[in-house]
C-alpha cells in the first residue's frame, strides 16, 4: 500500500523565552541596576528567586534577560575574558570597554544569535555612573536610564516622564539622588508585576558606588 | 653521534649542556651590528632616536625609516635586522587595532610589547606551521603614552621585555647607555631630551651627525606620535651646537 | 496589511476620577508608516457626557461610530431620556457581537457619567464586543502595553478633575511617545457632572 500521509513539517527551534525585566539608572556618582526575580516559559513559572543581574567586577553590573540557557553562556564567555583580559594587561576592565567588549561579542554571533537583552550598569574610568544599553546582536548605546526585557516597553515611558522629564514643562531638573532612584525602581517594578506575567516575585536592586555594589531585595506579587 | 659542543649553535630547538639556546644568543649578538637607536621617556612624552647609516650618497635619505608609528600613541624604534622589525610592528599594529576594535580604548604600551614578545619566540626548525625559522635578529624600543603616562620598553630577540626610563640598542649601545645614564633624571623635559639624544648619537655615530641622517619622533602627553621634520631637526641641532 | 489593528496607528484612554471620567487619545492618521493627517479625532461624543474612543481601523471605526449614533437617536427617541452609559456599552458589545464572524477590526473605549447618579463609567471590550468594565482606568491603542505602564504607575483613586487631566494626559503622551504609530498631538475630553472640558495637547511630531 503507498503511504498517503501529508508531508511532516518539522520546526527547529533552538530558542525559547525565559522573561524578566532589566532596568538601569545612572545618576551623578552612582547607577542602580534591578531585576525581577522571576524565571518564566509559557504559563509555567520555573523559579520565583532568580535575579538576572551578574556582577562583572567591583562597580559594575550587568543585566541580562531572554532566553536563559543563552544568558548563562554568554555570562560565562564575558567572565573568561575578563580573566585573560585581567592576565595580559594587569588591570580591571573599564565600564566603557567591557560594553565595547560585549557589542563585539554579540556581533561574533550576527547570524545565530544569542537571544539575550542586556543592560550594563555601573562607574564610567571618570567615576561618573553609567548605563550602556545593547540589542541582541550588539548595537549599543550609552545613556542615563534604560528598561530591558519582558516589561520593557511598560517602564520606559515612565522613565522618560519620571527621571527624562519628558512632556513635563516647568520642571527644573535636579540631580538625581540614590533614594529617589531606589525608590522610582521599586514602583515601576510593582506596576509592571500587575500587568506582565513574565515579571514578579521579587526585585534585586544592585546599588553601584565607589564603594561598591549593595544589594536590596523587595517582594513584588506572586500571581 | 658525537657532537661537539659548538655543534649546539646549529639547531634552534636544543638547548646545550650549559642550558643555552645559541641561535637566540646570536641574534641578540645581531643587533650590535645594528645602527644605534636611544629612547628617554620623560613627564611630558617619549622621544626615540635613530642614527641613519646613508651608505651611499645615491641613496634617498628619506627611505631608511627606522622608527615606525604602531598605533597613533604609540611608536617603535629598531635596530638590527629592519626586515625582520616589519613583521613585529604588522604584528603590533594589527594588536593594537584589534585591542581597539574589542575594548574601544588605546591599547597599553606595555600589551603591544607582550604581544609582540609572544612572536619573538614563534620559530622553530621541524614545525611547518611555524612561520620562521630562526629567532628574529632584531630589537625594538618602544614607546609611547597610555592612560598610565609615557612608558617606553625594551625588547629583544629572546622576547624578553622590559620596561626603562632611557635605554640605548644597536652598535652604540653601550656608551650610548651609559651616557644615557649620565644625563638622565626624573624631572627631565621633553626639549631636554631632545637634545640629550641627539647629542648622544653625535658621540656614539662614525658619521657626523646632521639633519638628514638622524631620525626622530615624540608622543607626548595628550598627543600623537609625531616624526621630526628636518628642519625641526636642525632648530634641535642648533641649540646643542657648542 | 498584515494587522488591520496596527494600519492606522492609535491610543486611547479612560479613566475615573472623584466624580469625572476623562477620555483622551491621540490625533495621528496614518497608513502603516506614513502619516497622513495630524487632526484625526478618534473619540466622538454620543451625548453631553458619553464618549466613545476607538483603537483599530479608521474606516470601521468610521462605520461603528455611525451606526452607534444612529441606534443612539432612535433609542433616545424611543426611551425619551438619556442612555445610561452602561445600557450604551451593551449597545457596542451587542453591534460589534452582531458582526461575530465578519467583525470590524475596532476596539472601542467608553466614558461616561450615569445621567442620574452622575457616578462615572468607564469601559472597553475586544473587536466581538467582550466587555470589560474597571473602576480605575482602561487602556487601547498600538501601545497599549506602554500606556498599561504609564496608567499603572500613574493613576490614583479620586483625582480632581484638573489631576485627572494632568494624569491621563502624561499617561497618554509618554506612552505615544514610544510608538511610532501614534501620537502627533493629542486631545482630551474631562467629563464633568454640569460641563466638559476639551483640550488639545501639543506633542512632539516624530
Amino acid at each position: 500500500m503507498e503511504d498517503y500521509r501529508a508531508p511532516v513539517e518539522v520546526q527547529w527551534s533552538p530558542y525559547s523565552w525565559n522573561g524578566g525585566t532589566v532596568l538601569a539608572v545612572s545618576g551623578e556618582d552612582f547607577s542602580v541596576i534591578a531585576s525581577d526575580t522571576r524565571l518564566s516559559e509559557g504559563f509555567q513559572i520555573y523559579s520565583r528567586d532568580f535575579p538576572k543581574t551578574y556582577q562583572l567586577g567591583d562597580n559594575v553590573v550587568l543585566g541580562s534577560c531572554g532566553f536563559q540557557g543563552d544568558v548563562t553562556t554568554l555570562n560565562k564567555v564575558i567572565e573568561a575574558q575578563l580573566k585573560i583580559y585581567d592576565h595580559i594587561y594587569q588591570k580591571k576592565m573599564s565600564c566603557e570597554s567591557l560594553a565595547q567588549l560585549l557589542s563585539t561579542i554579540l556581533y561574533t554571533r550576527r547570524f545565530f544569535p544569542y537571544y539575550t537583552y542586556n543592560i550594563l550598569a555601573g562607574l564610567d574610568s571618570k567615576g561618573k555612573g553609567c548605563v550602556f544599553s545593547f540589542d541582541p546582536i550588539g548595537s549599543y548605546e550609552r545613556e542615563v536610564y534604560r528598561a530591558g526585557g519582558s516589561a520593557s516597553s511598560m517602564l520606559q515611558p515612565l522613565l522618560d516622564n519620571q527621571i527624562g522629564l519628558l512632556n513635563q514643562t516647568g520642571v527644573e531638573k535636579k540631580p538625581l539622588s540614590v533614594e529617589k532612584a531606589v525608590q522610582l525602581v521599586t514602583d515601576v517594578f510593582t506596576s509592571a508585576a500587575e500587568r506582565d506575567i513574565y515579571t514578579g516575585d521579587g526585585i534585586r536592586i544592585n546599588i553601584i558606588s565607589a564603594d561598591g555594589v549593595d544589594i536590596k531585595e523587595v517582594p513584588l506579587r506572586r500571581d | 653521534m658525537f657532537l661537539t659542543r659548538s655543534e649546539y649553535d646549529r639547531g634552534v630547538n636544543t638547548f646545550s649542556p650549559e642550558g643555552r639556546i645559541f641561535q637566540v644568543e646570536y641574534a641578540i649578538e645581531a643587533i650590535k651590528l645594528g645602527s644605534t637607536a636611544v629612547g628617554i621617556r620623560t613627564s611630558e612624552g617619549v622621544v626615540m632616536a635613530v642614527e641613519k647609516r646613508i651608505t651611499s650618497p645615491l641613496m634617498e635619505p628619506s627611505s631608511v625609516e627606522k622608527i615606525l608609528e604602531i598605533d597613533s600613541h604609540i611608536g617603535c624604534a629598531m635596530s638590527g635586522l629592519i626586515a625582520d622589525s616589519r613583521t613585529m610592528v604588522d604584528k603590533a599594529r594589527v594588536e593594537a587595532q584589534n585591542y581597539w576594535f574589542i575594548y574601544n580604548e588605546p591599547i597599553a604600551i606595555q600589551g603591544v610589547t607582550q604581544a609582540v614578545s609572544n612572536l619573538a619566540l614563534q620559530f622553530g626548525e621541524d614545525d611547518d606551521e611555524k612561520e620562521m625559522s630562526r629567532p628574529f635578529g632584531t630589537a625594538l624600543l618602544i614607546g609611547g603614552v597610555d592612560e598610565n603616562g609615557p612608558q617606553l620598553y625594551h625588547l629583544d630577540p629572546s622576547g624578553t621585555y622590559t620596561q626603562y626610563d632611557a635605554k640605548a640598542i644597536g652598535s652604540g649601545y653601550e656608551g650610548a647607555q651609559a651616557a644615557l645614564q649620565e644625563v638622565y633624571n626624573k624631572s627631565m623635559t621633553l626639549l631636554e631630551a631632545e637634545e640629550k639624544l641627539l647629542q648622544i648619537l653625535r658621540q656614539v655615530m662614525e658619521e657626523k651627525l646632521t639633519s638628514t641622517n638622524v631620525e626622530m619622533t615624540a608622543v607626548r602627553v595628550g598627543g600623537k606620535f609625531q616624526r621630526y621634520s628636518k628642519e625641526e631637526l636642525e632648530v634641535i641641532l642648533a641649540r646643542i651646537k657648542t | 496589511m498584515a494587522n488591520p489593528f496596527e494600519y492606522n496607528g492609535s491610543a486611547v484612554v479612560g479613566m475615573i476620577g472623584s466624580g469625572c471620567v476623562a477620555i483622551a487619545a491621540d490625533r495621528r492618521l496614518g497608513i502603516q508608516g506614513q502619516t497622513i493627517a495630524t487632526t484625526f479625532d478618534k473619540i466622538y461624543p454620543m451625548n453631553e457626557s458619553l464618549y466613545i474612543g476607538f483603537y483599530g481601523l479608521a474606516t470601521d471605526a468610521l462605520t461603528v461610530s455611525s451606526r452607534l449614533k444612529y441606534q443612539l437617536n432612535l433609542y433616545q427617541l424611543r426611551e425619551n431620556r438619556q442612555i445610561k452609559p452602561k445600557a450604551f456599552m451593551h449597545m457596542t458589545s451587542n453591534l460589534l457581537y452582531s458582526k461575530r464572524f465578519g467583525y470590524y477590526f475596532v476596539e472601542p473605549v467608553i466614558a461616561g457619567l450615569d445621567p442620574v447618579t452622575k457616578d462615572p463609567y468607564i469601559a472597553t471590550m475586544d473587536l466581538i464586543g467582550c466587555p470589560m468594565e474597571t473602576k480605575d482606568f482602561v487602556v487601547v491603542g498600538t501601545c497599549s502595553e506602554q500606556l498599561y505602564g504609564m496608567c499603572e504607575s500613574l493613576w490614583k483613586p479620586d483625582l480632581e478633575p484638573e489631576d485627572l487631566f494632568e494624569t491621563i494626559s502624561q499617561a497618554l503622551m509618554n506612552a505615544v511617545d514610544r510608538d511610532a504609530l501614534s501620537g502627533w498631538g493629542a486631545i482630551v475630553h474631562v467629563i464633568e457632572k454640569d460641563k466638559v472640558t476639551t483640550r488639545t495637547l501639543k506633542a512632539r511630531m516624530d
